[in-house]
């Protein structure tokens, strides 16, 4: 698939993006440029507008103003448009998502077959070897409601990375999670990373993204406030707000 | 072309607009049909009709009523008597509801087995065949010459009699209209914050309302009394037919009694529904406190347990109302009836399925209205009904 | 009072205890427990009485021999089941109306199977089943004798009734449902309308229109028989209540499914075919299935419109002749066949839910 965009064109690109809901201005003048292959980590107090950014690259909220591309097609009103990039976009949630009525197996061979149209068997050969990578291919004939926070979170990974995505984005995806299974969860992540796939991931945590991220976004009242390489992030912020939130979420 | 249909903007106004246009063609198009049809069997349009007489009449009306009567008038009194028939429904379903519901959540397993026998017959049989049943029960009683004494009731395939008093119709109204005022005037004084003394030293007032609208209503009744006749008229028999006293059509009472019945099965589990709604922690916690088993029941269970109810209960009248339409199986003349004689005699179809659709709406959004405002004066704030 | 709390926390509580804290645990709940079992004795007694003891059975029974007996007079049953069951359906042929009979009502058994709840398999159940029913009843084929649909009659005709209004109304409540929720303004309000206005009406009201006002604006290549206009009102009067059941179903489903399925891609038809209905019907399938209850027991009121239903045929079982004085007998029999479907459905349900609320855990 990734053959079929020009690999030049960036993977992400927001220029001067406004968001408004009613009269709240929820993101305001957005510039971002993500690169193929890049991994981003996007950070900041709640409400800051990080969840409301990355849902606006798959359009599961609307832009008002400014402009989106992704791979080189421009998210507008197109239906074709939208469905084109939807395919290439995966999404991790915060609430995993998945499909209560289906079994892993079947959540994750879902997508594929009625999007890509892919037979049956390839489909669930697909399946199982995303299942293994996130190391949960005992669990396939379950139903999510058998499974623990940390494994509906790993089947949830495996069913997005199913639709083989240029992109994945993630959504606070650990924030549900109890304590002991975060790990569980950001293993596979870090894992996914060293394999070239473009990431956006909104999380706190910041053990995360001193690891794996190439760049890290602070984001506050719906601003982008600084971005950086980890190094100079957690070492020499430039914005005090940076410092303030940093010192709150590494303070003790 | 076929790029723009692609717009999603485009795309909703075009989908809107293809909603509008067939709602337009099946309503316009139904509508000018109908007005062809119409004016081919000469039935002029319009509500010019309502003013002439009818030339048929009711068998059964609170207000007065004659064959020269003009159309409104007869949508009056079919109004009138939905209302009048519906609201004594209400009530009688309310009573047996509410002991069927107390019945099936008492702690006595024997009688929370009675309670669940009520429901489980008298739910699973449609109204209409109840309707029929107790109509055939009436109306196959004995004549009135060998008529039933059921007490003060009589009972006979006429009808059932029952003593009344001999006093005009408006001022029986005025009466039960000052009675009402007396009974619920002191509820609402013992609460308002609106009077200036605390509603804690309002005890003498209360009594006093109370006492003085009840007077007022014996006055009212002994004013309108029909001279030199004895206040109550009981039923006799004279010659072949029973005089006197109050009679119930056959009618009347088949359709009181099973949507009295079937509707008391349904508030019964409404009411059933509100107690299991009503944490049992609450129960508890008004047990450690020390409440009596009747304080407890009074102060914290029934007026959670009615909150949680309300709400089915306005949509469980609203219901009844709308059976009080079965009228026409039995030839009761509800305001459904009289629509439906009007279309038969008249022709002037439309207007008067017009008229039936703007009555029930009026009827619904009343009650809707009034449950509305009682769940609002009691509501709780934030929702603490689940603990 | 002591004694007793003493004595029953050292030794096990007897048979004779157990009894009387159940049923005796203060004078006032004695008395109750008291009152409610001789009630309960009385009323069954006086059942037993009426519909047993005293009773006059079989075909034999005359008029005369039922008065005499004082108890039920089964025998009016006996010799006016056939009305009962299939109206006025042509003599030699109340074998098909039976046929048909049973069709449906194994159509519907089949249907409370949860392995048939899959959206085909349901649907060619009751597209056969229905089928099977029209060809039995309607005849023209097959050498079966053409048979008109005014003299069908009694179970037969109420069965139809009912499962033609399942037929046009559920399906119909779906796509009312999936417009009232739609994103989309216009549709939304003006699907709201149309349920608002057809749930504020009484049922009766809306079958009259159909089998009175509505010939008056169908243009003339839409009109149809009078029992097909009648189903279909009664079929949108069930849509109506149905669709507000299914979105409360739908609004049960959380925003996140949907969500997810559109960021893997997956397009309109397939969100709410895969996804969200299938949620959406398990969260309302108790209030579905009180829906259907509600919906056969008013298959009873197209009576008013001149349909002979089985209460019509009821009617004419016990209304001429010798028979005039046993309209208990013909109400109960009738009530027996309608309390058979209804109770059984209900208890259905109410083990549907049940069983939900253990799974859900």
């Amino acid at each position: 698939m990734a053959d079929t965009h020009p690999t030049n064109v960036p993977a992400v690109q927001i220029n001067g993006m406004n968001k408004f809901y009613g009269h709240f201005h929820a993101l305001k003048n957005i510039h971002l440029t993500v690169h193929r292959g890049e991994k981003v980590v996007v950070c900041g107090p709640s409400g800051s507008g990080k969840s409301t950014m990355i849902r606006c690259i798959n359009r599961l909220e609307e832009h008002n103003s400014g402009q989106i591309t992704v791979l080189g097609t421009e998210l507008n009103d197109d239906v074709a448009s939208i469905d084109g990039i939807r395919r290439e976009v995966g999404m991790v949630f915060q609430h995993f998502n998945l499909f209560p009525h289906m079994t892993v197996l079947e959540n994750c061979v879902l997508a594929p077959m009625l999007v890509r149209k892919t037979p049956r068997a390839q489909a669930e050969a697909a399946a199982m070897r995303y299942l293994e990578k996130v190391r949960i291919p005992e669990q396939a004939l379950k139903y999510p409601g058998q499974l623990s926070g940390g494994q509906q979170q790993r089947v949830a990974i495996a069913r997005s990375l199913c639709m083989e995505p240029e992109i994945l984005l993630f959504d606070e995806p650990t924030s549900a999670l109890d304590p002991e299974m975060i790990s569980e969860v950001l293993d596979v992540m870090v894992h996914l990373a060293s394999e070239g796939r473009t990431m956006i991931c909104v999380t706190h945590e910041m053990g995360f993204a001193r690891r794996v991220a190439d760049r890290v976004i602070f984001m506050d009242a719906g601003e982008i406030v600084e971005e950086a390489d980890p190094e100079t992030f957690f070492q020499s912020p430039s914005s005090d707000r940076t410092k303030q939130f940093l010192s709150q979420v590494l303070g003790h | 072309m076929i790029r723009i249909l692609r717009h999603q903007k485009v795309r909703n106004i075009l989908l809107q607009a293809l909603f509008v246009a067939v709602v337009l063609v099946v309503v316009v198009g139904g509508w000018r049909n109908a007005q062809q049809a119409l004016s081919s069997q000469n039935v002029v349009s319009g509500f010019g009709f309502l003013q002439k007489s009818t030339g048929w009449d009711v068998n059964f009306s609170l207000l007065p009523a004659s064959p020269n009567d003009p159309y409104w008038w007869f949508f009056v009194i079919g109004i009138v008597n939905t209302l009048f028939l519906g609201t004594l429904g209400l009530v009688l379903a309310t009573l047996i509801g509410g002991l069927v519901g107390i019945a099936r959540t008492s702690s006595n397993e024997l009688l929370q087995l009675l309670g669940r026998l009520y429901v489980d017959f008298f739910r699973n049989i449609p109204l209409i065949l109840q309707v029929f049943f107790w109509y055939a029960l009436v109306t196959n009683l004995p004549s009135p010459r060998n008529a039933i004494d059921f007490g003060p009731l009589v009972l006979s395939n006429r009808g059932v009699y029952m003593p009344a008093l001999n006093v005009g119709g408006w001022h029986v109204f005025a009466a039960a209209v000052a009675a009402l005022a007396a009974l619920a005037l002191p509820l609402w004084l013992r609460t308002t914050r609106r009077l200036a003394t605390p509603p804690e030293q309002r005890g003498a007032l209360v009594w006093r309302v109370l006492a003085g609208g009840l007077l007022l209503a014996a006055a009212i009744l002994l004013l309108g009394r029909t001279p030199g006749s004895p206040l109550i008229d009981a039923p006799l028999l004279q010659g072949l037919n029973l005089r006197g006293g109050l009679r119930v059509s056959p009618e009347f009472s088949a359709l009181l009694v099973a949507i009295g019945i079937y509707g008391g099965a349904y508030i019964g589990e409404i009411v059933r529904g509100g107690f299991k709604a009503v944490g049992k922690g609450q129960t508890e916690a008004a047990h450690s406190l020390g409440l009596s088993p009747w304080q407890t029941f009074s102060r914290i269970r029934l007026p959670l347990a009615l909150r949680a109810m309300l709400p089915i209960l306005a949509n469980q009248y609203i219901w009844l109302i709308k059976a009080t339409t079965l009228g026409i199986a039995v030839g009761f003349t509800d305001f459904f009836m009289i629509v439906a004689v009007t279309i038969n005699q008249s022709g002037q179809t439309l207007e008067a399925i017009g008229i039936l659709m703007a009555g029930f709406l009026a009827i619904n959004l009343s009650i809707a209205a009034i449950f509305n405002r009682i769940n609002r004066a009691i509501a709780l704030k934030g929702n603490q009904l689940r603990s | 009072m002591n004694t007793l709390a003493n004595s029953a926390a050292v030794a096990p509580p007897g048979r004779v205890q157990m009894l009387r804290k159940r049923y005796f645990p203060t004078p006032l709940q004695g008395l109750v427990s008291v009152v409610s079992a001789g009630l309960l004795a009385l009323i069954l007694w006086k059942l037993l009485n009426w519909a047993f003891l005293s009773a006059v059975f079989g075909a034999d029974g005359s008029a005369a021999d039922c008065r005499a007996a004082g108890g039920a007079c089964w025998s009016v049953i006996a010799n006016r089941w056939r009305i009962i069951f299939f109206g006025l359906y042509p003599y030699a042929e109340q074998w098909r109306s039976a046929l048909a009979c049973v069709a449906v009502v194994a159509m519907i058994v089949l249907s409370c199977i949860p392995s048939f709840w899959r959206p085909w398999r349901l649907a060619a159940v009751w597209i056969v089943g229905t089928a099977i029913y029209y060809i039995l009843m309607k005849g023209g084929v097959l050498g079966l004798r053409y048979v008109g649909e005014e003299q069908w009659g009694g179970l037969a005709l109420t069965l139809f009734i009912f499962v033609a209004t399942c037929l046009i109304g559920f399906p119909l409540s779906i796509v009312l449902a999936l417009l009232r929720r739609s994103n989309l303004p216009v549709i939304s309000r003006g699907t709201g309308l149309l349920i608002d206005a057809v749930r504020s009406l009484p049922l009766l009201a809306i079958l009259f229109a159909f089998a009175v006002v509505v010939p008056f604006m169908l243009p003339g290549w839409l009109q149809t028989g009078k029992l097909y206009r009648v189903v279909f009102g009664a079929g949108l009067f069930f849509a109506a209540y149905q669709a507000e059941i299914i979105r409360g179903g739908l609004q049960g489903v959380p925003r996140g499914q949907e969500e997810a399925a559109m960021a893997l891609g997956i397009g309109y038809w397939h969100r709410v075919g895969k996804i969200l209905l299938p949620q959406a019907m398990r969260n309302a399938l108790p209030a579905t299935i009180n829906q259907f209850v509600i919906g056969f027991k008013e298959t009873s009121l197209v009576i008013v419109v001149g349909f002979f239903e089985i209460l019509a045929s009821g009617n004419a079982a016990y209304g001429t002749g010798e028979w005039t004085f046993a309209y208990r007998e013909v109400y109960a029999f009738i009530a027996l066949i309608y309390f058979v479907f209804t109770y059984s459905l209900s208890r259905y349900g109410a083990y549907l839910e049940r069983r939900m609320a253990i799974s859900s855990r």
